[in-house]
């Protein structure tokens, strides 16, 4: 018997998972729209009509980033934590698959699950709403940042799932973790410079903050500093990393 | 040598859950028999060997984890999809395509359950799932973990039969945890006994029960006349409802049998009764530990 690696049989696998997960269903897919739909015709109507299009922007780019924080991070939380309180992941060890093959089929599928998630978004976005056609650069940074920041979430939870083992514990925490970053970064109708200045500077740690804030000013064209952008993802990158290797280095098996 | 043990200690805390210190080896083709009751160390053993719990000492071994096939005491499953896609998943292949895989499958009778999610299998064919699984997986070193425990009588029976039927004439080596020795006397030619975390026995199935019980052994009903009808000969320990009695040669034998047919007495016979073999090597190991 050989160890396994990541295939396409372990992708097909995970999608059919994710696919029996309600909660990845409703909130990586109903959940945006319905929230990109309310906001929009509520906040959209109180504004003057010569700002209502970069408020509308605003909103869409705000409620694009519930996907990968619903699908990569509440779901998958859900999902994942349930599997490890019954020691799923365990029984799949003993079949010789590595930590790392399961994680690397999990974020493909998860991927390919949000990227179906994305174009339902965009499709409903431009029937729906009257969004002005973005630069093209403006749609591949966006699309880098969200899948760039749904795989940092997934691997949070993934830890936060293997560090607790329990699905109530990981659950609550992982939600906990979702609102406090919906409200830090702006995507709760509060911008971020309306918070204190402390939370300010938190705030200033996540990714989703400069998608949230910043990303409809250059929606359709324009330059931007991408240094703090950047240091963020470092810092958000840096945190999962640790997370990742600290629940590993408990997890580890002794017969090496 | 497939595996070796020395000086091995597993600590839950402060408590001591099994202790080996005299080396113990598997040889390759070997099948081994775990037996003790309820907090023996069993499921410890296995684990320690799987690498799955810390452990003082060392398990001397060329095989990696992933050179060996598990069947523990529970097995999970996602429930999301029917049992086919996970086995599809995790022997990588498609059944359809795959006429070992097929073959397997209709030796246990699991068609049916194939397109049924896991949580919507029965006790016996949650075991046949993982078992298929594990058999696929031709690993150097396959251990079954309690594999019959919470089954109902006929399907422990009935899924016995099929393993033993499975490995009568192939050399897999196997690590067998039970505590229901009927199903020890079937696979195991080799019995690892604990009790409390330690080693009582090991050894050859055959020699720990002449070391034991001697050449063989003969059970009947305890009670008063059969009691005095054998009182000249050696008596084991036995269950309390049993009189285990001792034979050194096939003489003794004779006169035994005759003694117990004449008087009308039912009578069973062994010579690798593990049950009656623990028994007596449990009680042997406490009053040597007691006199030292």
């Amino acid at each position: 018997m050989k160890q396994k690696k990541c295939n396409r049989n372990m992708v097909f696998y995970e999608l059919r998972n994710i696919n029996g997960n309600f909660m990845t269903h409703f909130f990586g897919i109903v959940f945006p729209n319905m929230m990109s739909l309310i906001f929009s015709k509520t906040i959209g109507a109180q504004v003057p009509e010569a700002a209502r299009e970069n408020v509308i922007v605003s909103i869409m780019l705000s409620m694009s980033l519930v996907i990968p924080m619903s699908i990569m991070f509440i779901g998958y939380g859900a999902l994942y934590s349930q599997e490890v309180e019954r020691e799923v992941p365990l029984r799949m060890r003993l079949f010789g698959f590595r930590e790392k093959s399961l994680l690397t089929a999990k974020i493909i599928a998860h991927m390919i699950f949000m990227t179906i998630a994305f174009i339902i978004y965009a499709a409903f976005q431009m029937i729906t709403m009257d969004i002005p056609k973005p630069a093209v650069s403006s749609v591949i940074c966006l699309l880098a940042s969200l899948y760039l920041i749904g795989i940092i979430l997934l691997v949070i939870a993934h830890s936060l799932a293997n560090i607790f083992r329990k699905f109530s514990l990981t659950f609550g925490i992982t939600m906990a973790v979702y609102f406090m970053l919906m409200m830090l970064t702006g995507m709760m109708g509060i911008s971020t410079d309306q918070l204190p200045k402390a939370l300010q500077k938190v705030a200033a740690t996540f990714p989703m903050t400069y998608v949230s804030n910043d990303f409809a000013d250059f929606w359709t064209g324009g330059s931007y500093n991408f240094v703090p952008f950047i240091q963020s993802f470092l810092f958000f990158g840096a945190v999962a990393g640790l997370l990742l290797m600290y629940a590993q280095y408990r997890d580890r098996r002794a017969l090496q | 040598m497939l595996l070796t043990i020395k000086q091995l200690q597993v600590k839950y805390g402060n408590q001591t859950a099994l202790q080996i210190s005299s080396p113990i080896g598997f040889e390759k083709g070997e099948r081994i028999g775990v037996i003790g009751s309820n907090g023996a160390g069993k499921s410890t053993f296995v684990k320690a060997i799987l690498g799955l719990a810390k452990y003082e000492g060392r398990i001397i071994t060329d095989l990696r984890p992933e050179q060996m096939a598990a069947h523990m005491q529970s097995n999970a499953y996602v429930t999301t999809m029917p049992v086919r896609r996970i086995m599809e998943m995790v022997l990588d292949t498609r059944i359809k395509e795959n006429k070992e895989l097929q073959e397997l499958i209709a030796f246990f009778d699991f068609d049916a359950c194939l397109s049924k999610r896991y949580n919507a299998l029965s006790g016996g064919q949650k075991q046949k799932f993982t078992i298929i699984m594990i058999m696929m997986q031709k690993a150097e070193l396959t251990f079954y973990d309690e594999v019959t425990s919470g089954l109902d009588f006929e399907t422990r029976q009935k899924l016995m039969e099929k393993l033993v039927e499975w490995y009568r004439d192939k050399e897999d080596s196997l690590v067998i945890v039970s505590h229901y020795y009927e199903e020890l006397e079937q696979l195991a030619d080799k019995i690892l006994l604990l009790d409390q975390g330690k080693v009582i026995a090991f050894g050859r199935t055959q020699e720990l029960f002449r070391t034991y019980c001697g050449n063989a052994i003969f059970i009947l009903d305890n009670n008063s006349s059969n009691s005095s009808l054998t009182r000249e000969f050696r008596k084991l320990k036995a269950p309390n409802h049993l009189i285990a009695l001792s034979c050194r040669d096939q003489e003794e034998e004779r006169r035994l049998v005759d003694i117990l047919i004449d008087n009308q007495v039912n009578f069973k016979r062994s010579d690798s009764d593990i049950e009656i073999m623990s028994i007596n090597a449990r009680e042997q190991f406490y009053a040597s530990a007691q006199e030292r």
